[in-house]
């Protein structure tokens, strides 16, 4: 149902319908646009996805984080059909999905990281500890 | 195109409820929105991440309170699950970020533990080091010592070698002032009748230096000892000539033995006459056969007898 139609339907109208009904159309007609059709395309959203996303493959996410990663590249692409389609509230939808994806992709990420790091040198403190217990069991003796 | 007034209002109505009816469903209830309570619950009650993602676990408790009231005001469906997700994700990312923060935390700890280890170790090398430096100090004094010592006893070994060799000296000088003879039986000093008078068996009075040079020898030689022996010549009974030759022996001794010299170092013996050193029928080889021979023993006080 168009506005243009709605409006010819109100210049053609018939005797018997009250000014009252009449100052009530319009009013209903803009209530019903506002709830579904007024949403912008969300390119400021997009955009933080698209940032989001970037910052996760820095954070070393494709090594990292990859299923994580892949949802949010993902509900990126699809944000980005979804409003070359016009389908602002569903590409905003997925544009914050994807944003929140992207993040957890980065601080998975980072702790992965942060986790191999502490196992390293733990180990590394492990082998080190080892080696001067066996230097302390067999110290080495100066030859005269 | 007509319409009676009551099929518009009908039909209005019905639109608007059509259209409505397409934004919002009322949901009895919403797994994942459910979920996402759950999640943030638990996320909230595990004091690691409570502790080290404040930040994180706030965004997340305020996309689960936008979720809550999206629920509460009857959101769509599609609206609220939407808006669990992020609440679910965003609790995810504090969880994350508590792990992480934590194996920093780890990192740091074990890198402060390293250090420890590390400057122990190298303290207790430094440790070890100053105690092989220590032993080495105290052996090379030990090598100091014991090379003084080895110089104060080679100098002693010099001393003593000068010692025996002026000692070696001295009894050559005196062997010869005594007019000592080397015979197979040791060094021999033979003293001619003219200490006695004939017959008698007292040492005449010039016989002092003689024996003087004797006791001397003695003294200075402490570890010898001699024997004393008493020879006449042919003349006269057998008998007459041994006691005549014991009793000079026993002259010369006692002479000896009055210049100090101890009793057992000398023994006397007398021969008669036996052994002659040269013939009896004529009057210089009488005076040779008439004698004292004094067999002077060697370092270890050990005559050879006849």
């Amino acid at each position: 149902m168009s506005q243009t139609h709605l409006r010819q339907r109100f210049k053609s109208a018939p005797v018997g319908i009250t000014r009252r009904t009449v100052r009530l159309w319009p009013l209903l007609a803009l209530a019903m646009i506002a709830a579904c059709a007024s949403i912008p395309p969300p390119k400021a959203e997009l955009a933080v996805a698209e940032a989001a996303v970037v910052n996760a493959t820095n954070a070393g996410a494709l090594q990292w984080a990859p299923a994580e990663l892949r949802t949010a590249q993902d509900k990126l692409a699809r944000a980005q059909s979804a409003m070359n389609a016009k389908e602002n509230g569903k590409a905003l939808s997925l544009a914050n999905e994807a944003s929140a994806d992207a993040q957890l992709a980065a601080a998975a990420a980072r702790a992965a990281k942060a986790q191999r790091t502490a196992d390293e040198v733990q180990e590394a403190n492990r082998v080190l500890r080892e080696e001067l217990n066996r230097k302390q069991a067999a110290p080495v003796t100066r030859t005269p | 195109m007509t319409r009676t007034p009551s099929f518009s209002l009908t039909g209005i109505a019905l639109a608007a409820a059509l259209v409505l009816g397409a934004c919002s469903s009322l949901p009895a209830d919403n797994a994942a929105l459910m979920n996402a309570r759950a999640a943030f619950d638990a996320a909230q009650n595990n004091a690691q991440t409570r502790q080290m993602a404040v930040a994180e676990l706030s965004t997340a408790g305020t996309a689960l309170n936008r979720a809550n009231e999206a629920f509460k005001r009857g959101d769509s469906l599609a609206e609220v699950n939407h808006l669990a997700y992020l609440a679910s994700q965003q609790v995810a990312v504090a969880q994350q970020t508590a792990r992480q923060k934590t194996a920093d935390a780890q990192v740091l700890s074990a890198e402060a533990e390293r250090d420890r280890t590390r400057l122990a170790a190298r303290t207790s090398e430094a440790e070890a080091a100053q105690r092989l430096a220590q032993r080495a100090q105290q052996e090379a004094q030990a090598a100091q010592r014991s090379a003084a010592t080895s110089q104060m006893n080679a100098q002693s070994a010099q001393m003593q070698t000068a010692d025996a060799q002026a000692r070696a000296q001295q009894l050559e000088e005196q062997l010869r002032a005594m007019n000592a003879k080397k015979t197979e039986r040791g060094m021999v000093v033979t003293i001619g009748d003219v200490l006695f008078d004939t017959g008698r068996a007292e040492l005449k009075a010039g016989s002092g230096r003689d024996m003087g040079k004797l006791a001397e020898f003695f003294k200075s030689n402490p570890q010898r000892t001699a024997l004393v022996e008493g020879f006449t010549d042919s003349v006269g009974s057998d008998a007459a000539n041994q006691e005549l030759s014991n009793r000079r022996a026993a002259a010369v001794q006692a002479a000896l033995v009055d210049l100090g010299i101890e009793r057992q170092r000398i023994n006397a013996r007398g021969y008669g006459k036996a052994f002659p050193v040269a013939g009896n029928d004529n009057a210089s080889g009488r005076q040779m056969n008439r004698r004292v021979e004094i067999v002077l023993s060697d370092d270890s006080g050990q005559v050879k007898s006849r």
